[in-house]
Order: C-alpha cells, then structure tokens, then sequence
C-alpha cells in the first residue's frame, strides 16, 4: 500500500532542495538524479515511521545523506580524475547562474568550486545550515551529531572555504 | 590591489553563500519518475471495518451462548439414554458426586423417594470396586438413581438404574456368563445397558479399550448378582 496522499506531496515540496543537496554530494547529474529517487522510494516506504509535527524537510535529508553514505560514498569519488588530470569534482556544475556580467558569474563559480573541494562534513554543514537555513537542532539530527559539533563544523568550513576562495583570488 | 575574498567575515560569507551559490533545480523528469515510482494504494473498502465488527461481535456472541444451545439428541431412545447417562458420569468424572459418602441403609428410603427406585439389594463395595457416593439423578427426562464406584486403579465406574423401557439391539449384546446385556459406546466411553425387570440399568467407565473389557466384564458381573432395582411406584 502507498503512503498518505498528503505525505506524498508534503515531501515532493522539497524536491528542488534535495536534488541540489544530492548533485553537491555527488558532483555528478545522473548520480543525483539516482540518489533523489532512491531518497524518495524509502521516504514514502517508510513514512509511517515520519512523526508528524516535526520537520519533514530535515527527515528527508537525513535519509538522503544517509542512503549517499550507503551506496555512493563506496565509489570514493575523491579520486576521480578525468583525462585532462583535473580532478572531476573541480569542474564546476554551475550551468544556469544569472549572467548579468562577469565577475558576477565568476563568484558563482568559485563559490561553487570551493564548495565541490570541501569535505563531505563540512559541505553538508554549510548546505543545510546556511543554504537551507535549517536549523542547528535539525543540522545535528541530519548529521547525527551533537548541536556542539554542527557550529565547531561550520566555524571550521567557513575557514576551510575562506582559504579556498583566497586561493583563487590569487591565481 | 584587495581581493575579491579578502576580509570575509563569517556573516557575509554565509549571506554569499544564500544569495550566490548556484541551486539546482530538479529536472522536470525527475519529479515524473518519482510519482511513477509511487505504488498505487490499495482502493479504500468502507463497508470492510462494519463488516468485521459485526462478524467478531457475532462470534462472540455465539462462543457465549454455546453452552447453552441445545444439543444434537439422537433419535433412537436407547442411545439417548446412554449419552445422558454418560454425561451424568462425566460430570461425576469432572465434579464429583453430589451426595459423596452419604450412603447408609437409612439413607436408602429416601433416596428411593426421591428417584423412584427401589434397592432391594446394593453393592456396598467389595475387593474391587469402593463406594463413592449414591444420588439422585434426572437423565432424558426420566427420574433415576446413580450409584458411584472407584476401582483399584482409582477409575470412576458408575451404575445407573432408571424405570424406564428400552429397546436393545441383539447386534450389541455381549455373553456374560448367563447375562446377554448390550455394549454400547458414546463419547469414548463404554456401557452396560441391560433390562432388570422394569428397570433400565447401566454401567459406564472409562475403560473402553479390548484389553480392559475382561475388567469391565468383571464389573458387570459384580453389580449384576449385588444390586437389585425395582420401580418404588
């Protein structure tokens, strides 16, 4: 039998964040799109275990990082290199940006490159937490760890992503 | 010359972060492969609830009534009287007697008035069989008397006369020295029914296998010679 019709669409509501979640996880379209989908089959698989009244974008999160951690973190992306010895993860995914002028669209880039280059924990971190504006409570639920941890966390990839953005400053 | 990223403070890193990193939208194909993926429910039945209360409340009320319903008689006198006869014995089995241990010669008169049977002889008990207790019993609408026994193995053996006529079937009767009297089975007991005058008298125990029918046998031959009813009135 098929979940709540209302839990169906409440969790399609937030379709867009978990797909943008899944492609800065996975760095890969077709790999997001697999991931989003998997996120969704056990969503609605298991909704009946979703307590109402707490924040279902968060639940779906956590069940997106966790099924990344199960079937995709395996292929240890990190050392993919494609031909041009450039590491696949550096090439930015940014396609459909505003393109009002150019230093505009270089920011985007860069931001989004700097973004690709940081640890899984500290991308996730700075994605939910300040993208997706959830809150530290949710963060920690999603990462499974204490409220403490998230803000340590963040502090710490807001100075890894500085330093990457100084880098390309300087080139 | 200032770089483009020097000085960013953690509050205008994080408003960057809102305002300028690129969110990706899902593709339309991607919401289409998910509401294809959904299974379809299972269509709603409102009559099936109603319809399971009704019947759990109905099998309730029958597991209730059960024993009170009236039972499946026989249609054959004879076999009426041995099953009633036989529930009179299991429910000694079960309960024990009413009047257990209260049978003296003084007594006698009046259990004769209350059952309608007289005994002009009794077994009061001997090597083999004890006596438990003697009653008054109401078996297929007939008033008669119930006298219990417990044999050596602590088996309960229950004679029964009732004034009452019976017809035997030749097919059924088993020779005992010069008695012919019918073996009759019901609810994996074994029975006596033989005629005393006018008098319908029975034997029922629990020993109903080939092995035991010498015993039962024996019995029989006991409360036969030992016991002599008679209709009181």
């Amino acid at each position: 039998m098929g979940a709540d019709p209302d839990f169906e669409r409440d969790a399609l509501a937030h379709l867009d964040a978990l797909y943008n979640f899944a492609l800065y996880l996975t760095r890969s379209a077709a790999e997001a799109d697999d991931l989003v989908q998997e996120t969704y089959r056990r969503a609605l698989r298991f909704s009946h275990r979703f307590r109402p009244g707490t924040h279902l974008r968060a639940w779906l999160f956590q069940i997106l990082r966790n099924t990344f951690f199960t079937f995709y973190r395996i292929r240890d992306r990190e050392a993919a290199v494609a031909e041009d010895g450039v590491p696949d993860w550096d090439v930015p995914m940014f396609h459909d940006a505003p393109d009002d002028d150019g230093r505009a669209t270089e920011t985007h880039m860069d931001l989004e490159r700097a973004m690709r280059r940081l640890p899984e924990e500290f991308r996730t971190v700075l994605l939910l937490a300040e993208v997706e504006g959830l809150p530290l409570e949710e963060v920690a639920r999603v990462m499974s760890c204490p409220v403490g941890t998230v803000k340590s966390r963040i502090f710490r990839a807001k100075e890894r992503l500085r330093g990457i953005l100084r880098d390309y400053d300087t080139k | 010359m200032t770089g483009r990223y020097d000085d960013l403070s953690d509050e205008e890193l994080g408003r960057r972060l809102v305002s300028e990193l690129p969110r990706h939208a899902a593709p339309p194909h991607l919401a289409r492969a998910i509401r294809a993926a959904i299974p379809a429910r299972a269509p709603r039945l409102p009559w099936l609830a109603p319809t399971v209360a009704a019947l759990a409340t109905a099998l309730v009320l029958a597991l209730f009534f059960v024993p009170v319903l009236p039972r499946i008689v026989p249609a054959d006198p004879t076999e009426r009287l041995v099953r009633a006869v036989v529930s009179e014995h299991t429910r000694v089995v079960m309960w024990g007697a009413r009047r257990a241990g209260e049978v003296a010669p003084a007594s006698l008169p009046e259990l004769t008035r209350e059952t309608g049977v007289a005994l002009a002889r009794t077994l009061a008990g001997d090597d083999q069989l004890t006596l438990v207790g003697a009653e008054p019993i109401y078996v297929d609408r007939r008033r008669g008397i119930a006298i219990h026994y417990r044999d050596a193995d602590g088996h309960l053996v229950s004679y029964i006369a009732v004034p009452a006529t019976v017809t035997i079937n030749d097919r059924d009767r088993v020779q005992i020295d010069r008695w012919r009297p019918a073996l009759l089975r019901d609810s994996g007991f074994a029975t006596w029914l033989w005629r005393q005058g006018e008098v319908a008298c029975l034997i029922v125990s629990d020993r109903v296998s080939e092995s035991e029918m010498d015993t039962f046998k024996d019995y029989f031959k006991r409360l036969r010679v030992a016991t002599e009813p008679l209709p009181a009135y």
